[in-house]
């Protein structure tokens, strides 16, 4: 797409990006010596460093490009995304954003270890972060490489290679506290990037919505049917389905939970995420306008639109393509190059989420039951991020075909299904059992794995057969309802000596988890 | 220093309980119901969706749309707000912090 050779500024911008991201993992490797340290920066960062962090977290490539894209398809439709997302936020501060920081200390497993059997709940929050983490690290990194790949002209293979091995670098030897102010600064270039760009597609139109609206309307082939929500959706089930998959994906997102820790105390964990509903709900409702404004722009420019309504490179280029069409060459490499170093901040958190579920709760607790020197850990944590920066590699290369949406789905659905039931009654419901928690939480794996494959996604778009035998792309409702319907029932029948340990000790978490100290 | 059990106990615990409980659910509950309603309502009612929002081009489901993440971002800092106050009044949480 690139017939001039690739873009000096996305060049220059990316290459400052790198040089200052390895520059922050310089310093960050000099204060990372402990545990506590590499996983979550000593708990030193501040609510609203960690607020960005969050919000940079979140915004990745599939907000960026993907609901931008999203909205160029599918008019108000795309609303019920950018919705959702920042509802997901507000209620993970309401709901989860005190108790967790209190009870935990590293991972959410050490939420749900607290008084249910530690050992078997630490083994089933690794699979849940791996479950997790790996679908959404490959998508990213597939995302990732197929953009290089455009706008670069570098090989796929070697655009793959260059994130997965700089990703490796920041977790090896930065730890978290290079992880977050990468993330920091990424989240920054992104608003700024995001902010230009809505103001220059505004410029467009005088400033005015209304006359960006209108000529939205006026242009699409749908005419005002761009107004007209359904397009996308059509049934109440898919509706709830996709309400849930976001609520109780985000609130299960291990990298995302991570960031919990990395405050001092209580009252920081709700200020940053306080700061992060602030910052993500600003860049939805922008992502919106964005995307109208893209739908406003681009139609009928040959070289971005085809008359079909086919896009040249893709939904996910929309935001990349209205930036060359209203800013020229150099705001389009300026963004094109946000948008990379966007996805590399985010593989980045997400790795290191991945190791210490490795590391820290199977390896150190499960197999070695704590037994293990702090040196140690970090040193199993650093080989596993290798191994696992080295796995991301290698299966982003095979998988390079996939459908990156389809694969960050199946990582939100299975956070929905595991993860979150199992922090949710370990916080709320004094009935909760080791054993109910394992049932549920393997019941929920099963049930998204069944359904994404019967699903018209997998069924009938990647094996090929006519009709599909779960006729929803979403398997949420289905999945996070079984889920809590296994581990309440199952709760509820354990009779065991266990579960009475699990019970008794319910009080003695409300009152650490509300006053945060240990009694 | 009392134990964990004891504490749980205590009338003055309870009650910070129950406040904290029904802010944390009247906010989750008002803000997820109202989400998952603009989207049912959205299907059952499409072109009330698109009719023009008090005679702006913008139409009425864009409008909600930025009232919700409007409100989210309201709600958020509200509850930031009245949960911090909440601790920093309450003396049965400055006590057992120190």
């Amino acid at each position: 797409m690139n017939e001039s050779g690739p873009n000096v500024t996305a060049m220059v911008v990316f290459i400052g990006f790198i040089t200052l991201s390895l520059f922050i993992t310089w310093w960050a490797a000099k204060k990372t010596r402990s545990a506590g340290e590499f996983y979550t920066a000593g708990g030193k960062i501040t609510g609203f460093q960690n607020g960005l962090a969050l919000a940079g977290d979140f915004m990745s490539a599939a907000t960026f490009l993907g609901l931008t894209g999203l909205a160029f398809i599918g008019g108000t439709d795309g609303m019920l995304f950018t919705v959702g997302v920042t509802v997901s936020w507000a209620f993970i501060l309401f709901a989860f954003s005190d108790r967790m920081r209190n009870l935990g200390q590293f991972t959410f497993a050490d939420v749900v270890a607290y008084r249910l059997h530690p050992e078997k709940l630490r083994t089933l929050a690794a699979v849940g972060t791996l479950t997790v983490a790996l679908p959404y690290l490959i998508a990213q990194m597939v995302g990732a490489g197929s953009l290089v790949e455009a706008l670069f002209d570098i090989p796929y293979i070697a655009a793959v290679m260059i994130v997965g091995t700089l990703m490796t670098v920041y977790v090896v030897f930065g730890g978290m506290l290079a992880t977050t102010w990468v993330q920091v600064t990424k989240a920054v270039l992104l608003l700024c990037g995001g902010t230009a760009l809505l103001v220059l597609v505004l410029a467009q139109f005088g400033y005015s919505l209304d006359a960006l609206f209108s000529r939205a309307a006026e242009v699409h082939s749908k005419g005002e049917g761009i107004f007209r929500p359904g397009g996308l959706y059509n049934d109440p089930i898919s509706v709830v389905s996709l309400a849930l998959a976001f609520v109780c994906g985000t609130a299960g997102l291990p990298h995302v939970l991570m960031r919990f820790f990395t405050v001092p105390d209580a009252t920081e964990a709700r200020r940053s995420i306080g700061y992060a509903v602030v910052i993500i709900g600003y860049f939805q409702a922008a992502i919106i306008l964005i995307g109208f404004g893209a739908i406003a722009v681009l139609t009928g420019q040959e070289e971005y639109v085809s008359e079909s309504g086919h896009i040249a490179g893709g939904a996910n280029m929309v935001s990349i393509h209205l930036s060359r069409a209203v800013g020229g060459e150099v705001f389009f490499g300026l963004i094109a190059a946000v948008a990379f170093a966007t996805i590399l901040a985010v593989v980045a958190g997400i790795l290191l989420s991945a190791a210490a579920g490795v590391a820290h709760d199977f390896y150190a607790r499960v197999v070695r039951k704590g037994d293990i020197s702090d040196q140690d850990e970090v040193s199993v944590t650093r080989w596993a991020t290798i191994v696992i920066g080295a796995t991301a590699i290698v299966l982003s290369v095979f998988f390079r075909d996939v459908n990156v949406g389809v694969l960050s789905a199946i990582a939100l659905a299975i956070a929905a299904s595991v993860n979150f039931p199992a922090i949710f009654l370990v916080l709320f419901w004094k009935d909760l059992t080791t054993r109910g928690a394992i049932a549920g939480g393997v019941s929920g794996l099963v049930v998204v794995l069944v359904l994404v494959t019967l699903s018209p996604t997998i069924w009938v778009d990647v094996l090929g057969y006519e009709e599909a035998i779960f006729p929803y792309a979403y398997p949420t409702l289905f999945s996070v309802t079984t889920a809590f319907v296994v581990t309440i029932a199952v709760s509820l029948m354990d009779h065991s000596e266990r579960a009475k340990i699990d019970r008794s000790a319910y009080p003695q978490q409300i009152v650490r988890s509300e006053l945060g100290v240990d009694l | 220093m009392r134990d964990g059990a004891t504490i749980f106990e205590d009338p003055a615990f309870q009650a910070m309980l129950k406040k904290r409980s029904r802010l944390r659910w009247g906010f989750s509950i008002s803000l997820i119901g109202a989400y998952i309603g603009y989207g049912i309502i959205g299907l059952q009612i499409p072109d009330a969706y698109a009719t023009s929002f008090f005679g702006s081009s913008m139409p009425w489901g864009m409008a909600l749309g930025f009232i919700l993440i409007g409100s989210s971002i309201v709600m958020s800092v509200l509850y930031v707000r009245i949960i911090n106050r909440l601790e920093a009044d309450n003396d049965f949480v400055t006590r057992h912090r120190e």
